[in-house]
């Protein structure tokens, strides 16, 4: 199976250029394109209307728009419910419902973000292709940095969370074994790694973050950038292919879209500067034509014109 | 009632073999109370202005840290005289 993100500036079109690609795959293999922007307009590119469910728009061809707060919402939901089974005493008082206000803890959006993509990864193994279509480049560093980041500190907590228990088990040995019947005077902490909920927890985070990480930068994830021909779009677009060469992510594609007569010379500017960032990366020009305007073609078919062949 | 003489120095020995044991780990254990603080600092550090790792890794640990939680209460409150503190677990008077 093979994954493509479609990313870069807000507005630069992103959408459409994934939609157009998604629609040229889907004629020889199967695809699903799943939009994961906040501000959804797959189904407006498409021309239909699309809830959180996945649509068949042809054979070959599924759509979805993710409810990235929807997925924050529910994941919080089982949390707070684990807590709340956890802490099941404070049900007496009343006070259980305060654990809802996790919902408003910061960076939840980029988990489930990741989250989505890992579910679609592991479940839509029907498809040939996965087409990512991402929000605007902050998020999408943040949340494609997240594996990464959280690797590197639960590998630090299993390290410290394995001593403590190398010291219970030393404190345990020390002590005698209880006679049958009889009560610790003090309470006797599980030593086993087996036993110890965190460090399965923590374990078990931890193969799925190597698992993914492994999937995101492996041979069959492809990230392709798509910018504008002006400077705005340049700069965050050079600092993109930073972020992305810092995580260890495969862009193979850079798209400039939106290239008019009035802009060409810009264009030209803009490709030479991202060439020298991006050595080595191919780069398509998709022009923006007139024929939009006059309502004489659609987005989607001009950008599978000039993209021609690409995947 | 009497009390049967060898039992009663059979627990008598006991207590003193238990308290020894005690005293053995005493010092593991303050270290292991310490590492168990240390990790809840670690992952709830965003409480008290630390460096934090992604908070939904702090959520998803959160549920199985009622131990930790309260050492970290604990320790924090004993943190005001740490010198007396730790005198008193290396037994300096």
């Amino acid at each position: 199976m093979k994954i493509l993100f479609f990313t870069g500036k807000g507005g630069v079109g992103k959408s459409t250029v994934a939609a157009a690609s998604a629609w040229q795959i889907s004629r020889r293999a199967r695809v699903l394109i799943q939009s994961l922007d906040p501000a959804h307009n797959l189904g407006d590119i498409f021309g239909v209307s699309l809830g959180d469910r996945k649509r068949k728009i042809s054979d070959t061809l599924t759509l979805q728009e993710v409810d990235l707060q929807k997925l924050a919402r529910d994941y919080l939901e089982r949390e707070t419910r684990v807590l709340g089974e956890t802490y099941r005493y404070l049900q007496v008082l009343n006070l259980d419902n305060y654990f809802s206000i996790l919902k408003y803890s910061p960076g939840i959006e980029e988990y489930a973000l990741l989250t989505s993509i890992e579910r679609t990864i592991n479940e839509e193994t029907d498809f040939d292709y996965l087409v990512f279509d991402t929000p605007p480049t902050g998020l999408t560093l943040r949340f494609l940095a997240l594996p990464s980041v959280t690797i590197t500190w639960i590998d630090r907590l299993i390290a410290i969370r394995e001593k403590i228990l190398e010291k219970r088990y030393t404190i345990q040995k020390i002590r005698r074994p209880l006679k049958e019947g009889e009560v610790p005077r003090e309470e006797r902490l599980k030593y086993d790694p087996g036993d110890d909920a965190i460090l399965q927890r923590l374990r078990v985070l931890k193969s799925n973050y190597d698992r993914l990480n492994g999937i995101l930068r492996g041979e069959d994830c492809t990230v392709v950038l798509v910018f504008n021909p002006d400077m705005l779009s340049l700069r965050e677009s050079q600092r993109l292919v930073e972020g992305l060469r810092e995580l260890g992510l495969p862009l193979r594609l850079m798209v400039d879209n939106k290239v008019t007569g009035l802009n060409e010379e810009m264009a030209e500017r803009v490709e030479t500067v991202m060439k020298q960032t991006a050595p080595g990366i191919a780069l398509e020009r998709v022009p923006l034509s007139d024929g939009l305007y006059c309502g004489k073609e659609t987005v989607l078919y001009r950008i599978m014109k000039d993209m021609g062949d690409r995947f | 009632m009497k009390l049967p003489v060898i039992p009663f120095i059979r627990e008598i020995l006991s207590r003193i073999h238990d308290t020894h044991r005690e005293n053995a780990v005493a010092l593991t254990k303050v270290e292991m109370e310490e590492m168990e603080n240390i990790f809840a600092l670690l992952v709830l550090g965003s409480f008290v202005g630390l460096p934090a790792p992604p908070t939904f890794l702090a959520v998803e640990l959160l549920p199985f840290m009622e131990r930790e939680l309260k050492i970290l209460g604990r320790r924090a409150e004993d943190a005001g005289d740490m010198l007396a503190e730790m005198c008193g677990t290396l037994g300096i008077d």
